[in-house]
């Protein structure tokens, strides 16, 4: 058979980038944005599967399965969080529970320097552990909690962490973040190299160049995470998502706090703030 | 330490995507404006993939987003769009049916401007296959899994779309020798 040269093909069309009306993609992003963090439903093609099951994605290693807001005056920040965020706190206990959030929450008085302490899943505790050591951190003994194994950590530049052991069949699937909940983390490092070399050979994570100074995108938990060096003192600056950044940064400023205008980033619109006792966070609308 | 095993890259699609997003419209827009060739339209179509995309990168198996995997949603969205324009049309116009005749070759050189004008007078159907293997250049196989028909009913739409498409060309150009002349 010869090839035949077929007249059709003066019709080929390759794909030429076309900005839209910008209007439109404003439009477009915002209601992507809004589906991200708050997932409702979804829109199917009429080629796909009719039944509608938004997917939760299953934790994996390293991924945060609690966290603990640190701060000075635990009752301060109650309130505070409370009138923002809407949280409600369980406040029965030894320490607050944040309620109807996920992953769960708590929160603790009595530390000089505030800070989001985080609990990660592994696989296998022991060796977690080991790899802890491994990499320069110190690694606490397994202690048997009423949700599981837990052991506190130290990383090699001295923050605070915890493992949860937590084996994959086990593991509760966790959905998109909410409104309140955890949406973003910024961790602050003396030294980004050493943060890479520790979190790289305990959970895996790999790292990527940012958009700033010594930032650094980190591939591998969730929440979604970034890092960056040349701070004093390491501490976890959290990002908690709200259906209205507008509304809420005037909250913030209401309690007490101090915020600043709200800014599109690539993952959504955020706000800088800083709460009532001078610990700093950021709202993510979502 | 068996740190290469685990997860590596683990995060919510949903904000990869939403990173994706300023570079990928202009790609899903244009693609999807220079094949329906009405602004609206496009806008509806892009609008769709969009949603689409997202709520496949939530399922189980998330795809490798990628702006090339938007625009196979995007044909996707572009199909069912024609699809459900054939299905309004079909009250007033049966589509020829019947097994497809053997074409006689066709050598003549195209104007490119004036078969992207017949094109867009084409029904949908028709449009739909010949857009998806002429414009977008794919193998029949490919088109096939597009319009979710076998291989050969694609064979045959294409030969009667690609009949009424030369006779339209051919009715158009006649048209326009007039035209010229007069």
């Amino acid at each position: 058979m010869t090839e035949h040269r077929d007249p059709l093909d003066v019709l080929r069309t390759g794909v030429v980038p076309t900005e839209p009306d910008p209007a439109f993609a404003a439009r477009l992003r915002a209601r992507l944005e809004s589906e991200v963090l708050n997932p409702k439903g979804a829109t199917m093609s009429s080629s796909e599967p009719t039944s509608v099951t938004l997917e939760q994605t299953p934790t994996r290693e390293g991924d945060v399965v609690y966290s603990s807001l640190w701060v000075p005056d635990v009752d301060r920040a109650q309130a505070f969080y409370t009138a923002v965020l809407g949280w409600r706190i369980d406040a029965s206990g030894e320490t607050r529970r944040v309620l109807d959030v996920r992953p769960p929450m708590g929160m603790r008085g009595g530390t000089a320097h505030g800070t989001l302490f985080l609990c990660h899943a592994v696989d296998d505790l022991a060796a977690a552990l080991d790899r802890v050591r491994a990499a320069g951190g110190e690694a606490g003994e397994p202690v048997r909690e009423p949700f599981g194994l837990v052991a506190d950590c130290v990383d090699n530049q001295g923050m605070r962490f915890a493992m949860l052991h937590a084996p994959r069949d086990q593991r509760q699937p966790v959905p998109p973040p909410g409104a309140g909940e955890l949406f973003y983390l910024t961790v602050r490092v003396p030294n980004s190299q050493l943060y890479r070399d520790f979190y790289g050979t305990v959970f895996g994570w790999t790292f990527t160049p940012g958009r700033i100074e010594d930032g650094w995108g980190v591939t591998g938990p969730a929440p979604m995470t970034g890092m960056h060096g040349n701070v004093d003192r390491p501490s976890v600056v959290p990002m908690f998502g709200v259906a209205d950044v507008a509304a809420a940064v005037a909250a913030v400023r209401a309690a007490g706090g101090t915020a600043e205008d709200p800014v599109r980033m690539p993952y959504g619109t955020t706000a800088d703030c800083v709460d009532d006792q001078g610990l700093p966070f950021y709202l993510g609308q979502v | 330490m068996d740190v290469e095993q685990r997860p590596g890259v683990r995060r919510d699609p949903g904000l990869t995507l939403l990173e994706l997003y300023d570079q990928a419209l202009p790609e899903v827009y244009g693609y999807l404006l220079s094949r329906c060739g009405q602004r609206a339209l496009a806008e509806d179509l892009t609008e769709e993939t969009f949603l689409a995309a997202l709520s496949a990168c939530r399922r189980s198996a998330p795809p490798q987003l990628s702006v090339a995997w938007l625009i196979g949603v995007a044909r996707h969205k572009l199909v069912d769009h024609w699809r459900a324009a054939a299905r309004e049309e079909r009250g007033l116009r049966v589509v020829a049916g019947g097994l497809a005749e053997p074409e006689d070759p066709w050598d003549e050189r195209l104007d490119a401007i004036v078969a992207r004008q017949v094109l867009d007078t084409l029904g949908p159907q028709h449009r739909a296959v010949l857009t998806l293997r002429y414009l977008d250049g794919l193998p029949v196989a490919d088109v096939a899994k597009y319009l979710d028909r076998t291989l050969h009913a694609t064979e045959a739409l294409l030969v009667r779309a690609r009949s009424a498409f030369r006779k339209s060309y051919v009715d158009h150009h006649d048209e326009s020798e007039r035209e010229g002349r007069s």
